[in-house]
């Protein structure tokens, strides 16, 4: 999708138009799906997650500025969140320490609307940088990102120092913002 | 602490992995307005969305994009509702006709109907909720005392209305709060009532509504509040 079908996609979303949901889907139902399977390990959970994200896309369809706002970003931030408390939820153990949904529904609208393409080659980018993490670097990202654990839990999890766990995450990060951002391998 | 140190921190805040003292310091500076660190916010946020890419990548089943597809569709007014909206109906033509009586100047005229945008969208809203078959309804109040319903639905929202609430200085709100079992109270949205006590208060959906016990409401600053400030002037169970 380019970023003018993805104004065009705003513009439908805030105009109520059902198609606006099909498109959304088809762009971002695929990934979404895999990210909640990956977080609760449960396909009918999964199911759910998708159904109560694009309802939630729809109920706030008129808040998106089609020509400031990016859907995807703003897509896969929510679902992660959602994944993460529906995990802590179960496990009756749930601390919210994530950014608020609300808080981050409010992040879409710094985004640039030439943005959707970079998300999808970020994507791919991210997933082809992947291989070149050490297993600990992968492991404390995986920690972070599916389970939504600070650095000082990952070190408890992990039982390693703090310190060293901060340097597995930066050198982390570090590759992962670069492909992120369409840069070579450093 | 300085940008080059907290340029190494965006992503792990946008993901909420930082300690909160840490985050907190965040969130301080981006109060600020300093716009390097927006950017690198932007920055973060698309790699953190990016990582989505680190799970397999797998295929949804068929049915799903029919069933999410169908969960936004118009649905049939069920006839149980229909006397609910025709409620609101009224009370959205009541307030209309209080609107005209009080109005003096084209000023005010054009103010009033910008407020009754407002409330016309929020009784579409109602609209919405009060149409889903989910929805349940909670009745409570009595002659002396402030009544009305709650509906609620996990996926449309909730719907509350009805008359009778005491009248607030101006520089005051109502708030109404879900109260769940365990755990603090979750705004529900602020709202006002008007001269004759009647109002109606809609908190789109979907909300998780698993443990919610009681639904009350607090006098707050204008503004709202992120937690309850005052005795609640009505609590009603919906357990």
């Amino acid at each position: 999708m380019d970023a003018q079908s993805e104004v065009q996609l705003g513009e439908k979303l805030r105009n109520s138009d059902p198609d606006a949901i099909a498109e959304a889907y088809d762009l971002y139902g695929r990934i979404a799906y895999s990210l909640f399977v990956r977080i609760t390990r449960d396909h009918s959970a999964a199911e759910d997650l998708v159904q109560e994200l694009f309802l939630r896309l729809w109920n706030r369809r008129r808040e998106f500025d089609a020509t400031r706002g990016s859907i995807g970003p703003w897509l896969l931030s929510i679902a992660r969140n959602m994944a993460i408390d529906y995990v802590r939820s179960a496990q009756t153990r749930f601390q919210s320490r994530l950014r608020p949904i609300d808080q981050t529904d409010t992040l879409h609208f710094s985004y640039k609307p030439n943005e959707p393409e970079r998300l999808m080659d970020a994507v791919k980018a991210v997933q082809e940088a992947l291989a070149d993490l050490k297993p600990n670097q992968r492991k404390v990202l995986e920690l972070a990102y599916f389970e939504g654990c600070s650095q000082s839990e990952i070190a408890d999890r992990l039982k390693e120092p703090l310190g060293t766990v901060k340097s597995w995450m930066r050198a982390a990060l570090e590759r992962m913002r670069a492909a992120a951002k369409g840069e070579a391998k450093p | 602490m300085t940008h080059p140190e907290m340029n190494e921190l965006y992503e792990l805040y946008v993901l909420g992995a930082l300690e909160p003292e840490l985050a907190s310091e965040i969130d301080s500076h981006l109060a600020e307005g300093c716009e390097y660190c927006v950017e690198r916010l932007r920055e973060a946020t698309l790699a953190a969305a990016a990582m989505s890419g680190m799970s397999e990548q797998l295929e949804p089943p068929k049915y799903l994009r029919d069933r999410v597809l169908a969960s936004v569709r118009p649905r049939k007014q069920s006839s149980q509702w229909l006397y609910a909206v025709a409620g609101l109906a009224a009370a959205c033509v009541l307030l209309f006709a209080y609107s005209l009586w009080s109005m003096n100047t084209a000023q005010s005229l054009r103010d009033r109907i910008s407020v009754l945008t407002q409330e016309r969208d929020q009784l579409r809203s109602a609209v919405e909720v009060l149409s889903r078959p989910d929805t349940r309804m909670v009745q409570f109040g009595n002659n002396n005392a402030p009544r009305g319903r709650v509906f609620l639905s996990p996926d449309g929202g909730v719907v509350f209305a009805g008359s009778q609430l005491p009248q607030i200085a101006s520089d005051k709100t109502f708030q109404l709060w879900l109260i769940p079992a365990v755990g603090p109270p979750e705004s529900a949205g602020t709202f006002r009532a008007n001269a004759a006590g009647e109002f109606v208060n809609v908190f789109p959906g979907p909300v998780n509504l698993t443990g919610i016990n009681a639904v009350a409401v607090s006098v707050e600053p204008r503004q709202g509040s992120s937690a309850p400030t005052t005795t609640p002037i009505l609590v009603v169970s919906i357990g």
